[in-house]
């Protein structure tokens, strides 16, 4: 990944090192800037709420993939740290009255914490039983979480009050377009900070002990530190997503943290692309997207063939099993792959290679 | 990092902090295009048809749109036809709160509910879009105006179904100390009524003792809690749990050949719990504030003539039809009230209107047969009727019984 | 009534099922190295044929167990060649995923044909109560799916001992590449190994089918294949049989003797225990890595 296409070549080990090596990569990023500062104003205010959830998608899915696309290590307990992130931030908040960067922050460092420790049983655990390691320990936060009458309400859940940081307020009128700002500045920061983190020692010791920990440990990585270290930085930034869709949501309960938004989460950076940071971008957009779009294409064609609308429900998972199975079959690397490739035929066109 | 790289950056900072100051026209009027003009009354339902609940929460979803096609084939409200949109959200959290969001771009009028899980997460948001919310969760907190100002509950909560079920197992026991055996979902769902219920026991000075017993979800059988409840003596067994286990409950009764009395509050008092038991349901109680088919209230028989011409029976779609049918009448009565009233339609003037228009008759289905809303309170209902499963029917035991 | 008893019985009833249902899950491990999520799917797939065959198309049972076996490895052979070849040497995170796409698809397809309500199904095993003590009285189905589970599971471990195909599963997954210069084709290994597995789904989905109810909660029972094959070891099968009965017993006494709610997580907490203790479960063979 650490590779550039062929023909490009750096004078200097500044530039070797920068994130960006050509002007098609710089006239790339102004569209995206240039994308991130139009959006709110092409699109309604419910696309502005998909592509809010979007963000927080997103950051979600650069944790995750940290662990799982970067460090190898596979983990089905993607909701349950969401639940400890969201469940932090949102009773420091509330209760504690800690002002709400400060409750988000120590949310942060409660889940990497919690991560950290649910990544001990992974320095001896490999491949599958880590996978079912994890899946136990969702289970095992969901049943507290359900559980534990601290986390409610009395009988009613943990609500939020709207976010308000000093005199900054989030009003009624502008909610999704606040929201929208301040989770564009979240998501670029999180993004930003995993792509530079594979440029440290310390998130190379991650992708050397995904490709072979024995090799790895062989070479003086000390695999013990970097398997903890990256369950805490993953676990981190999945506690930062569960802390902003707390605050979001305005209300936190446990039934938004089962097994399944796990399973949804992996489904992400698999079709995004594991081990890429603009992979796990492409697919939260994907999957947050595609279920929408399906939505709104069956109800346009329902009119015509009724079936599709009675049984749309079970059309969505169907869709969402095969988008998966496609995807590992056609590119098991993902939309990021795919991407590459588009571009190498652009670059290398008349030629095949 | 390079320096065009961070001009870059900082160009995208400040261009973020300057279209700040300029919102593009973010508003949500919270429901201006629904209301509006003479057009046709938009609600949104929020439906569950393939998620944990789904094998009730299809039927309900049938009778709210059963509900609205009668009504608008007679002319709709006012000469306004009613247009509901329902979509899935398989019992997924945050698939309804999309799908919440989604009406509220449309400019819906209300929100038709269904779980607790969509209701809990959206008791603040409809409060402060101004949006009245019926569900199919009948929890206490959501009676109470000063908690939740928007939400509108028009059965008996699950409270006071415990309330008629202490008060009946008191009657029927006939003295003595009877143990009373809870076996409830594990969730805040099927803990609800059990603190209400403890205290109605002690303020009532009933001779009861009830012990909880939480019911592990994806089990094959409920013999462990059963060896527990029979320990305790327990004769009775209040259930607060969907039709499926706790049709497993009376069967493991039966097979197991104890001498135990199961009764269904709401959520297993169905067809569904006699279908899936079996001739093990039989004389299970159950207590079911909607009227099903076998109770042959006349609130049923509009229900029932809209079925026929349908192809299909009210024995056919289960009273969970009746429930979502008589769901969608009540809300829509409130809008009729609102539209009376002066003719403007937002969520508040349908929340005004439901608070004040009085009772809204249901020909007898809903608890005592009337639904009444105040300032004070939102729960429509106390009444519920007291059934009991014979020959694979629930025969009427008691109707309209108020705690 | 002697509880102990009558809690032993259905303790074992539903670890027989859940050891049909890991018995599938280690034989695509252990032949085919994919961990498959899939498998509480097959359960449902199982039951839901049954019912298909016996109620809806009215065969006689002989004839409708019949036709669930040939599709049972039907589609445990299309799955493999579909879905499964074409995956194999990827990472082991994309063989997983695509098995968890799988059950999603798997679990919308029932839910496509047959709706979300529990469908009626006569039963099929008697339910006349027998007794085993003064007073202590069981269902006999719950003793008949026990002799069921164990003539199953008996066959199944006669057909590795003894049968050609069966050695030569084993060969296979002892080692492949070794195998294939004797002359097994390991292909139509893994793919035996899918229809097998589909098949024991099949047993346990039918036989667990009759004892609940046939409806799409049967595929959240198969999750608990996780935490009985990692007590028995991922590629033990005599491993399935202690685990399957260790989680159905433990399951079954936490909710007679404790908090019943914590019999859905006590399996998961068994789990991680023994992973601290035995990071390979207690019959699971460890590895020695070379690099």
């Amino acid at each position: 990944m650490a590779a550039t296409a062929t023909g490009v070549y750096q004078r200097t080990y500044t530039r070797d090192l920068a994130l960006r090596h050509t002007r098609a990569e710089y006239f790339r990023l102004a569209l995206v800037i240039a994308g991130i500062i139009a959006a709110p104003y092409l699109v309604g205010n419910y696309w502005l709420s998909i592509l809010n959830t979007i963000l927080i998608a997103v950051i979600g899915a650069v944790g995750l993939n940290i662990l799982v696309g970067f460090t190898g290590q596979i983990s089905l307990g993607q909701g349950g740290f969401l639940a400890v992130g969201a469940y932090t931030s949102a009773l420091l908040y509330q209760r504690a009255d800690l002002p709400a960067p400060l409750s988000i922050a120590a949310a942060v460092i409660v889940t990497a914490v919690a991560g950290a420790l649910f990544g001990l049983p992974a320095l001896r655990l490999k491949g599958l039983y880590l996978a079912i390691a994890t899946l136990a320990s969702q289970e095992i936060i969901v049943f507290v979480a359900r559980r534990w009458d601290f986390l409610r309400d009395g009988s009613a859940p943990l609500s939020l009050d709207r976010l308000h940081v000093g005199g900054y307020e989030i009003t009624r009128e502008y909610f999704e377009w606040q929201w929208y700002q301040i989770l564009v500045v979240c998501a670029v920061v999180s993004v930003l900070g995993a792509r530079n983190l594979f440029r440290t020692g310390l998130g190379r010791s991650f992708m050397a002990v995904r490709d072979q920990d024995i090799a790895a440990s062989a070479i003086g990585v000390n695999v013990t530190r970097a398997k903890v270290t990256a369950f805490a930085v993953s676990s981190g930034f999945v506690g930062f997503a569960g802390a902003l869709s707390a605050h979001y949501t305005e209300t936190v309960t446990w039934e938004s943290f089962t097994l399944e938004i796990s399973i949804l989460y992996l489904a992400m950076i698999i079709v995004g692309g594991l081990g890429s940071i603009a992979g796990s971008v492409y697919g939260a957009f994907f999957m947050m997207v595609v279920p929408v779009l399906l939505n709104e294409l069956i109800f346009a064609i329902g009119d015509q063939v009724p079936f599709l609308v009675t049984r749309l429900p079970a059309i969505e998972n169907a869709v969402f099993g095969l988008v998966i199975i496609l995807f590992l079959l056609a590119e098991p690397r993902g939309l990021d792959r795919i991407w590459q490739r588009m571009k190498d035929y652009v670059r290398f066109w008349p030629f095949r290679y | 990092m390079s320096r065009a790289h961070w001009a870059a950056a900082i160009l995208a900072a400040t261009s973020l902090v300057l279209t700040a100051a300029c919102a593009p026209g973010g508003g949500n009027g919270g429901g201006g295009g629904g209301g509006g003009s003479g057009g046709p009354i938009k609600i949104g339902v929020i439906a569950d048809l393939t998620g944990a609940t789904g094998d009730v929460g299809t039927p309900y979803n049938k009778g709210m749109l059963g509900y609205v096609k009668w009504i608008n084939s007679k002319g709709g409200i006012d000469g306004r036809k009613i247009d509901a949109t329902s979509k899935d959200y398989a019992y997924d959290v945050p698939t309804a709160e999309r799908l919440y969001k989604e009406y509220v771009n449309d400019g819906v009028v209300a929100i038709q509910g269904w779980g607790t899980g969509d209701t809990e997460a959206l008791v603040k948001k409809v409060a402060a879009d101004e949006l009245p919310f019926m569900s199919a969760s009948y929890a206490e907190a959501l009676t109470d105006p000063k908690e939740a100002p928007y939400n509108f509950v028009i059965a008996p909560t699950y409270s006071d179904q415990m309330y008629v079920a202490l008060n009946w197992i008191d009657k029927e026991a006939g003295g003595g100390d009877t143990q009373v055996a809870f076996f409830h979902n594990d969730s805040p769902f099927g803990l609800a009524p059990l603190e209400d219920g403890q205290n109605w026991i002690q303020q009532k000075n009933l001779a009861l003792t009830m012990k909880p017993y939480a019911m592990p979800s994806g089990s094959a059988n409920y013999v462990g809690l059963l060896s527990q409840a029979e320990k305790q003596g327990a004769k009775y067994i209040i259930i607060q749990n969907v039709s499926s286990p706790a049709a497993q409950v009376a069967k493991d009764i039966k097979a197991q050949g104890l001498d135990m009395k199961i009764v269904c509050l709401n959520w297993c008092a169905d067809e569904l719990f006699v279908d899936g038991a079996g001739d093990a349901s039989e004389g299970h109680v159950l207590i079911q504030p909607f009227a099903p088919a076998t109770a042959n209230q006349p609130g049923n028989k509009e229900v029932e003539q809209f079925l026929k011409s349908e192809g299909s029976s009210l024995e056919k779609e289960g009273l969970h039809y009746t429930q979502g049918w008589y769901t969608m009448a009540v809300m829509a009565e409130g809008i009729r009230a609102a539209l009376k009233d002066g003719g403007d339609l937002s969520g508040t003037s349908i929340k005004d209107a439901l608070e004040t228009m009085g009772a809204v008759d249901t020909g007898g289905v809903v608890g005592t047969g009337e639904v009444k809303f105040s300032k004070e309170s939102h729960g429509g209902s106390t009444g519920t009727g007291i059934y009991v499963a014979k020959d694979g029917k629930m025969e009427p035991l008691e109707e309209g019984v108020t705690p | 009534m002697n509880t102990l008893l009558n809690l032993t019985v259905y303790g074992l009833s539903d670890g027989a099922i859940l050891a049909l249902a890991a018995l599938g899950f280690v034989l695509i491990y252990k032949a085919t190295g994919v961990i498959n999520f899939a498998q509480g799917e097959f359960l449902l797939i199982g039951a839901y044929t049954l019912y298909a065959t016996f109620v809806l198309f009215q065969l006689p049972m002989a004839a409708s167990v019949l036709v669930c076996v040939l599709f049972a490895i039907l589609l445990g052979v299309a799955i493999e060649r579909l879905v499964l070849r074409p995956l194999v040497g990827e990472s082991p995170i994309s063989v997983i995923m695509v098995t968890i796409g799988l059950a999603a698809l798997l679990r919308a397809v029932v839910q496509l044909i047959f709706g979300t309500r529990p469908v009626p199904q006569p039963a099929i095993l008697p339910r006349t109560p027998v007794q085993l003590l003064p007073g202590t009285s069981v269902p006999l189905n719950r003793l008949l799916v026990i002799v069921i589970a164990a003539v199953v599971l008996a066959g199944f471990t006669l057909f590795f001992r003894r049968s050609r195909h069966g050695i030569a599963m084993r060969a296979v997954a002892d080692d492949q590449q070794a195998s294939l210069t004797m002359g097994i084709s390991v292909r139509r290994v893994f793919a035996m190994a899918w229809a097998l597995a589909a098949l024991s789904a099949l047993v346990g989905g039918i036989l667990l089918g009759d004892v609940t109810e046939v409806s799409g909660r049967l595929a959240t029972f198969g999750l608990f294949v996780f935490p009985v094959v990692i007590l028995g070891g991922l590629d033990s099968v005599p491993g399935t049989i202690v685990g399957g009965l260790t989680i159905g017993l433990t399951t079954q006494y936490v909710s007679g003797y404790a908090d019943p709610g914590l019999a859905q997580i006590a399996p998961y907490l068994v789990l991680i225990a023994i992973l601290l203790v035995r990071p390979y479960g207690l019959f699971g063979e460890t590895r020695i890595e070379r690099v």
